[in-house]
């Protein structure tokens, strides 16, 4: 069950990983995905997880990686902030999806024993950390690849570095919409929904949330694979 | 004078070894073949029987197996299946360098434990960039107070993710020295278990150090031992490969000949063709070629002489006798011996790593041609 779903799912982002990695390799040590496009000038790609140095060729197609040496004494585990840092907008973020869910279900069924005007206040305090302190996150993150990556452009990098600039900003506007006062109505907690406007503002706010949750999950599955490998 | 018969007591560690063979290794080698699942059951009763740490010396409570008795045992339970046989086996290869250069306190401290309970160690000498080429081995070990400090990765490390110790080389500035690194020292990362060609019920994975710290007692011999150790490790182990082979052979004979006497074709039995019976006489001849050859390089060691060209000369024989005799099961098997449902094709898969692993044939051949490169005239 859960393995068709994971294939689904994969099935569902190959395209888009095409796109943004271009042909890719596995490195033969860690199994880490790279692409082609990560290898240098002098035909020499270094493995961002397990540090193997990698001369790749693909005579008739076939990517043959050499592992030619290894670079060891990097910065270490411990010593690295983001896998760290990384855990308040990845773990908070859903919470925040948790209470705004709660309020959908209390609002379509309304049950009036709910404290609803409590959960959305502590729903857009949530949502505004995870938000406000992914920053701090990303911060961490870009001095960590220049620690340990030496900087290298790697394409899951640039990857990570795009979706977490769309974190912010479909998390600004989450924030926005929900401080804003459109989507719930501040006396109660429900969804508001009196005019087409706010009707439109609540659908915005949940599509951005559930879109943006796909991007914390994305962020949070690549950077694992940067830190175990796969 | 030579005497080629097993003594009562090699005998009948023999038929013990068969029995364990048949009730619990041979039953259970297609499962584990498919799922690659430890087969941490089957070693517990291994151990419950005496077949694993067969070299742990006596008095820290071993066995104290002479070589050429371990490889009786090995031969026997590779003929069932080599992958869980090299996961019984996996610990000898890993207690040798302890049993060669430990101190009585790393011996009391690291083997002792091991012939109590079921334990596991590894042998974490291969790097990503250096396999064959041992001296290349880059992992670091550097002196801040009483400790070391071991930086590296370790590659295709047998056993490596239920290895609760692992012997690690690493060079000290440029003197490669042998550690005993308990598998909990905050630091070591072990990866997943990898996924090869054969012998799936055997863990092979990627051992990584970071910043562990390793006492100074932890250290085999002086620093720049190392590479010494290592070596003479293999001296040990080879024959028992070459008798793990030898195993893999025996299989494919047996299956081999077991089907051509009742497979029928063109209204004669399979073995009454000469195209398929010699293939069983070259199996059986060059069988017995690779167990002597074995049997010599465990039976010098066992006498205190040096057997580095006898243990090469068995590991890429056996090795080879292995690998020609799977394929020559297969073929005799035709159709069955393609598919999955039968043994022949597992036999196939599982010889391959015989020719690759503790030194590939080629270092075996590098290593009697050295030998002869010493030698005036062949007697
Ligand atoms: C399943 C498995 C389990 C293993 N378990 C362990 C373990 O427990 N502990 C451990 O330390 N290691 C282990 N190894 C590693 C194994 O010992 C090495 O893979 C082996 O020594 C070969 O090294 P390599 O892969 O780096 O090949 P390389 O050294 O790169 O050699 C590649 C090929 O070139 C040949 N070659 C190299 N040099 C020469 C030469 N000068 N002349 C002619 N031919 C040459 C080799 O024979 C080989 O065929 C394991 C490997 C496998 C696959
Ligand atoms: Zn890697």
């Amino acid at each position: 069950m859960i393995k068709d779903l994971m294939d689904i799912a994969g099935r569902a982002v190959r395209p888009f990983k095409r796109r943004a990695y271009g042909r890719t390799f596995v490195c033969p040590v860690c199994h880490l995905e790279l692409a082609f496009a990560d290898v240098d000038g002098n035909g020499l790609a270094v493995c961002p997880v397990c540090g193997a140095v990698i001369s790749l060729e693909a005579p008739y197609g076939h990517a043959v990686p050499v592992v030619v040496d290894m670079e060891i004494n990097r910065a270490q585990p411990k010593l690295r902030l983001h896998p760290m840092a990384s855990h308040l907008p990845v773990g908070l973020f859903p919470v925040a999806c948790l209470g705004a869910g709660v309020l959908l279900v209390a609002s379509l069924l309304a049950p009036a024993a709910w404290p609803t005007a409590l959960i959305e206040r502590a729903t857009l305090l949530v949502l505004a950390l995870a938000v406000g302190l992914s920053p701090l996150t990303i911060a961490a993150g870009v001095s960590d690849w220049r620690r340990r990556y030496g900087g290298r452009p790697y394409r899951i990098i640039r990857l990570k570095l795009a979706f977490s600039a769309c974190f912010v900003v479909l998390g600004g506007l989450a924030v926005a919409l929900h401080a804003s006062g459109a989507v719930f109505s501040p006396a109660t907690g429900l969804i508001a929904a009196a005019s087409p406007l706010e009707l439109l503002a609540a659908v915005a706010y949940f599509a951005t949330l559930a879109v943006n949750l796909v991007v914390v999950g994305t962020l949070g599955h690549v950077g694992g694979n940067l830190v175990f490998g796969r | 004078m030579i005497d080629f018969s097993f003594s009562p007591a090699q005998q009948g560690l023999r038929e013990q070894a068969k029995a364990f063979t048949e009730e619990w290794v041979a039953p259970n080698a297609a499962r584990h073949d498919r799922t690659g699942e430890f087969p941490k059951e089957i070693c517990r009763e291994a151990f419950r029987r005496g077949f694993m740490n067969t070299s742990v010396p006596k008095e820290y409570g071993g066995r104290g197996l002479a070589v050429l008795d371990h490889c009786l045992v090995t031969e026997e339970i590779c003929t069932g299946c080599s992958g869980i046989g090299t996961a019984i086996d996996g610990n000898g290869l890993s207690q040798a360098p302890v049993i060669l250069a430990g101190t009585p306190e790393q011996k009391a401290r690291f083997l002792a434990p091991m012939t109590e309970e079921l334990m596991f160690s590894a042998y974490a000498v291969t790097e990503p960039e250096a396999g064959s080429d041992v001296a290349r081995v880059k992992t670091t070990a550097v002196k801040v107070g009483s400790d070391y400090v071991l930086n590296g990765v370790k590659w295709w490390i047998t056993n490596g993710s239920v290895a609760s110790w692992y012997f690690v080389l690493a060079r000290v500035e440029d003197r490669q020295t042998g550690f005993i690194v308990p598998a909990d020292s905050a630091g070591v990362v072990r990866g997943p278990k990898e996924i090869n060609l054969g012998q799936h019920a055997s863990n092979t994975v990627r051992v990584t150090f970071e910043d562990v710290k390793v006492p100074e007692a932890f250290r085999l011999g002086a620093e720049g031992d190392g590479f010494k150790i290592a070596m003479e490790t293999f001296n040990h182990t080879r024959p028992g490969i070459a008798a793990g082979a030898n195993g893999i052979t025996k299989a494919a004979l047996n299956i081999a000949l077991s089907y051509a006497k009742r497979r029928r074709t063109f209204d004669k039995k399979l073995i009454s063709n000469q195209g398929i019976s010699f293939k069983l006489a070259e199996m059986m001849t060059k069988l017995d070629a690779a167990r002597f050859l074995a049997y010599k390089a465990a039976w010098l060691i066992d006498n205190g002489t040096d057997n580095a060209r006898e243990a090469s000369e068995a590991k890429w024989f056996a090795s080879d006798v292995a690998m020609e005799a799977a394929i020559a099961c297969a073929q005799i098997l035709g159709g069955y011996g393609y598919t999955n449902e039968m043994p022949a094709e597992k036999l196939v898969r599982d010889a391959k790593i015989y020719q690759i692993y503790e030194g590939a044939s080629e270092i075996q051949k590098m290593i009697v041609v050295a030998k002869l490169m010493r030698t005036k005239v062949v007697e």
